[in-house]
């Protein structure tokens, strides 16, 4: 164990410990495994700008060739449509790379993080940036 | 010259109208009532805006006083969500926090001042409380709701806002494992403490649940450039919590 990933952890520790508590309003994060940043990419299906949560649909292609439609729960378009988002931030079609949480019990489903936009623009939905 | 004039005769009314609204419910200036001191709408600080409470550190906030019967249902509570029996609260399903927790939602709130009362609007899950300010007292046998009932009065720049009847259903505090009981009371103390900074101190009154009032202090930063927005839970929730409290997600999903 090496004093950076202590730091790191402590880092992650510390991120989720600053926005938990705001971002607890509606749910607990229980489902989600608040520890592991998991990266997936692939092509925005629908991006529901909707209470009480935005949810993006992203297709995903596997190791394996198929193709998987992941749900990512994110911020609220209340919270989001203050800080930079709108409706059309993400459009079906898009090619995006996500950062999530991913849910514990392995479906394709996650907490939405931070985006990098097909023009390279990073949108953070949720915790820090990069 | 007509059209214009008649916009004329249209302000000088609505200049008129608004004269007795902000005066005559007031009646003088200062007189006390059961409520307090009630100022004219022109004395009362400047509240516009929306304000967003600040997770800012600084302010330690004591832990609650619970009585043993209440801390052992509290251990209990903590005890089976660290089993994992316990996974999520009602808020989950859409269900709004209830006061006092209501207040501290990641959303913004909005004061609106009108003669003997003061209305707060609760973005999260589009709520609002209404303060009375005209003297009247509590009801007798007050039904029992999630944001209770709310007489107000000014002392001096501080609103002091006085909350009962309220349903059991909800928290006392912040863990949704924190009951109270029917007498719960709840007094806040709401002042600006600077331009842009609205303090508001919670006690909670509860002789079944606390040994002692339970004060928590929080900041509110004013944002004079926003806007509530329609925030509808049952619009997409696809959180869920069961009676026995395990949470899911669903997952399904249509183009």
């Amino acid at each position: 164990m090496n004093r950076s990933w202590i730091l790191g952890a402590v880092c992650a520790a510390g991120i989720v410990f600053a926005v938990a508590s705001p971002a607890r309003a509606h749910h607990s994060f229980t489902v989600f495994d608040m520890t592991t940043e998991k990266f997936i990419e692939g092509e925005v299906v629908e991006f529901e700008w909707t209470n009480p949560h935005t949810w993006t649909w992203i297709n995903v292609v596997d190791e394996d060739g198929g193709v998987t439609k992941w749900g990512l729960e994110g911020m609220s378009p209340n919270f989001l449509g203050r800080r930079g988002w709108n409706k059309n931030t993400l459009k079906p079609g898009d090619h995006v790379e996500i950062v999530i949480y991913p849910l514990k019990s392995g479906e394709p489903g996650g907490t939405f993080l931070r985006a990098t936009l097909e023009d390279g623009t990073v949108k953070v939905m949720f915790g820090r940036g990069p | 010259m007509v059209a214009r004039n008649s916009v004329r005769i249209d302000l000088v009314i609505a200049r008129v109208a608004l004269a007795l609204v902000f005066t005559l419910p007031f009646g003088s200036a200062g007189a006390q009532t059961p409520g307090g001191a009630r100022p004219a709408a022109g004395e009362l600080p400047d509240w516009g805006g929306l304000w967003e409470v600040t997770f800012a550190p600084g302010i330690e906030n004591e832990p609650a006083a619970l009585t043993p019967e209440y801390a052992a249902q509290y251990d209990a509570y903590r005890a089976a969500q660290q089993r994992g029996e316990i996974e999520d609260s009602p808020s989950a399903n859409c269900v709004p926090n209830g006061m006092p927790g209501i207040m501290t939602q990641p959303y913004p709130i909005e004061f609106l001042f009108t003669p003997g009362k003061v209305t707060v609007l609760i973005e999260a899950y589009s709520q609002w409380r209404q303060i009375f300010t005209d003297g009247r007292r509590h009801p007798e046998d007050p039904d029992l709701t999630f944001n209770g009932h709310s007489i107000g009065h000014w002392e001096g720049e501080t609103l002091v806002v006085d909350t009962v009847g309220l349903t059991t259903d909800t928290a006392l505090g912040g863990s949704f494992g924190m009951r109270h009981s029917d007498e719960m009371r709840i007094v806040e103390r709401m002042r600006l403490v600077g331009p842009d900074t609205l303090e508001i101190a919670t006690t909670v009154h509860d002789p079944s649940a606390l040994t002692k009032p339970w004060t928590t202090t929080r900041v509110y930063g004013r944002h004079r450039d926003w806007n509530l927005a329609e925030y509808v839970c049952q619009q997409n929730n696809r959180n869920f919590v069961t009676e026995d409290g395990k949470a899911g997600i669903n997952l399904e999903h249509e183009e």
